[in-house]
């Protein structure tokens, strides 16, 4: 031992140096051992600075970890998958509330674990296996994906109150300030000279009520037997001028807000909620106005529950917290939070709601699956994105 | 103590000024600028805002997430990836070629490849997955699938700091030892280990930076969960997405500042040589 000790010594000593250029990489290993070569392992007082700084970076990345370190009772815990522009309404208002209600109830904690994205972004992760027990839904499309993949049982959110559907917000226009534009309506989108920022309609349930939103203001003030025709020209005029995509409502209006487009079609909660958070943070004159179209669709947002991600144990609380989200307590937060309660008498609590002379439901155009197919993919990806060359 | 030789200068050289000007020319827009931006945007609403938005529950933890597993995936592929560069370069077997090619295949591989294959062989509808997870083992959204995505896509880094070296390390320093009584583990810890001590110093370092930074494996198998799998990468992308810049920025100087400590202690044990220091 003795003997290898002093081999090991002296072959960093004499180690040959004119070997450059053999090999691919420099003897970056030689150079590295210089500081250490005498003592074995570093004592100098720069290396102990290094060595503790390494430590204490050790320290704090465990530390939440520690045993020892008070976590009296395993709370329990939920995770929530929703659609991109529920993040703040849940993380901060809906969910704390049910966390109080349930511990005055029960006396358990509860935590919850969440995850936001779009609509389709969700609907892939939950039927790719994320162990979610809930999930908010932008559009009853994805809750039937979820159902053909085996995910949910088929048809189960309807046997929740309101068809599964939590929530709604009428799909509006932002334009930037002073509307410079003169935008008032879906059908000036057309116009020469607009772009529009909107989200993508193949991963943002958002942009699916968009499109119906589009077609939709347009079919219903038709001459009747002219739906499809006038409903098809606002789609093409909007998509025209169409210059970015995103993945969901909320990277659309990040976009936006980073100076691209004159338009912005996305969720009303989205812009009333937007421009609260600014102004309460910063007094600023908000980035934006809300334009509201006389006529748009009414979104509607889908609870559904995935039972088989819950042990039966979990199941209690997991229906309990579902059936929260319809009690009046929740339905409050979510206008405070720039969602339209499914219960009109809540939304005048919420004065920045602006007025619609003509809203309309997806029920209206014979229901989601209709419409996907009718006027998503028939006309929009069948139709419009062709004649663009998109 | 014989060293390296003094640096060498370079042969003909005339005036620096203007290849050292035009050189700073391009870094400055192209590095320098981009990176001075995420600190001065991170304290433009003051430092109470910049400390607040870092003490957060969720960014805390992002940031004690992303150095564990940066910790323990340096750990395990300073020990998997030695090994490994040890077997190819000391022993002759058929397949050997391929095998080192294919052990280095991590760095050519988009990440957000290599988080899709994972997920679809360990997911839940994946490969081994649909038949490990009904008995209850399923790595994916959880610590363990991110764990697995980082040893994956670090695993070269150890591979060429080390194997050059091994390579380099002449058979008859071995020998020798044997030949003085030493067994296989006293040679390994006693003549072969000091030789790669630079190299294994510079392997974890790297290891640990990319896993500290690393985003598109991570996004496809963790789920993406706040307060349970969002590492530091993942949550300042979530929360840029959804509007909180302020938020973002906190995260991303802190993670540029812990990047640049790493990088001068790399150098530091490198030496002003510099050497391979590729990566971030």
């Amino acid at each position: 031992m003795q003997e290898c000790s002093q081999w090991g010594g002296s072959f960093q000593e004499n180690a040959p140096d004119g070997t450059p250029g053999r090999y691919p990489y420099p003897p970056m290993g030689r150079l590295g051992s210089s500081s250490a070569q005498r003592s074995g392992w570093p004592r100098s007082l720069s290396a102990l600075v290094i060595w503790g700084a390494w430590g204490a970076l050790l320290l704090y990345a465990v530390w939440p970890w520690l045993p020892g370190r008070g976590r009296q009772t395993r709370p329990r815990t939920i995770i929530v998958y929703g659609f991109s522009i529920l993040g703040d309404a849940l993380d901060r208002a809906v969910l704390p509330a049910f966390a109080r209600h349930w511990r005055t109830e029960t006396g358990e904690r509860v935590e919850f674990v969440t995850s936001f994205a779009g609509s389709g972004t969700v609907t892939n992760q939950l039927i790719m296996g994320v162990p979610a027990h809930l999930a908010l839904l932008s559009l009853e499309l994805d809750a039937q994906r979820l159902a053909t993949a085996g995910v949910i049982p088929a048809g189960s959110w309807k046997t929740l109150p309101l068809g599964g559907v939590v929530n709604r917000t009428p799909f509006i226009l932002l334009v930037r300030p002073g509307n410079p534009k003169g935008i008032h309506d879906f059908a000036d989108l057309g116009r020469p000279g607009v772009t529009v920022v909107h989200p993508d309609p193949l991963t943002s349930g958002g942009a699916n009520w968009a499109l119906l939103a589009e077609y939709g203001a347009a079919a219903r003030h038709a001459a009747p037997g002219h739906e499809r025709e006038a409903g098809t020209a606002s789609l093409r005029g909007v998509w025209s001028h169409v210059v970015a995509q995103a993945a969901s409502a909320r990277a659309a209006r990040t976009q936006f807000e980073n100076g691209f487009g004159d338009v912005l079609v996305t969720y009303e909660q989205d812009a009333v909620h937007g421009n609260e958070k600014d102004g309460k943070k910063k007094k600023s004159a908000p980035k934006w106005e809300i334009v509201y179209p006389p006529s748009t669709v009414l979104s509607e947002h889908t609870l559904v529950i995935i039972d088989k991600n819950a042990t039966p144990e979990e199941r209690p609380i997991v229906h309990a917290l579902a059936a929260f989200l319809w009690s009046d307590e929740a339905q409050t937060l979510f206008v405070a939070n720039g969602f339209r309660s499914v219960r009109d008498e809540l939304n005048g609590a919420n004065p920045a709601f602006g007025t619609i002379a003509d809203p309309f439901l997806v029920a209206d155009f014979g229901g989601w699956t209709k419409v996907k197919k009718d006027i998503v993919d028939t006309i929009w990806k069948g139709e419009i994105l062709p004649g663009l060359g998109k | 103590m014989s060293r390296t030789a003094p640096p060498r200068k370079a042969p003909g050289a005339s005036s620096p000024v203007l290849p050292v000007s035009l050189l700073l020319a391009v870094l400055v827009p192209l590095l320098l600028m981009p990176l001075a931006a995420v600190f001065v945007f991170a304290f433009r609403g003051g430092f109470k805002d910049f400390v607040s938005a870092l003490i957060a529950e969720d960014a805390q933890f992002a940031l004690r997430f992303s150095l564990l597993i940066a910790f323990l995936t340096a750990a395990v592929n300073a020990v998997l990836g030695t090994f490994a560069a040890y077997v190819l370069a000391k022993y002759r077997f058929p397949g050997k070629k391929p095998l080192t090619i294919a052990v280095n295949l991590p760095v050519a591989i988009p990440t957000v490849v290599v988080g899709t294959s994972l997920l679809l062989l360990w997911g839940p509808i994946g490969l081994l997955g649909k038949v490990l997870a009904p008995l209850g083992f399923s790595p994916m959204f959880a610590p363990a699938g991110v764990l697995l995505a980082h040893l994956f896509v670090t695993f070269p880094y150890m591979l060429g700091a080390v194997k050059p070296l091994l390579d380099e390390l002449e058979v008859t320093y071995e020998e020798a030892a044997y030949t003085l009584g030493a067994g296989k583990w006293q040679t390994f810890r006693y003549v072969i280990l000091p030789a790669l001590r630079g190299g294994l110093f510079s392997g974890t370092l790297l290891t640990f930076a990319h896993s500290l930074g690393e985003f598109g494996a991570t996004v496809m198998v963790s789920g993406n969960l706040r307060l349970r799998t969002q590492t530091a990468p993942l949550f300042i992308f979530a929360q840029f997405e959804a509007g909180n810049v302020e938020k973002a920025n906190a995260v991303a100087a802190v993670l540029a500042a812990l990047s640049f400590a790493i990088f001068f202690f790399l150098l530091r044990w490198s030496g002003p040589a510099g050497g391979r220091t590729q990566g971030h």
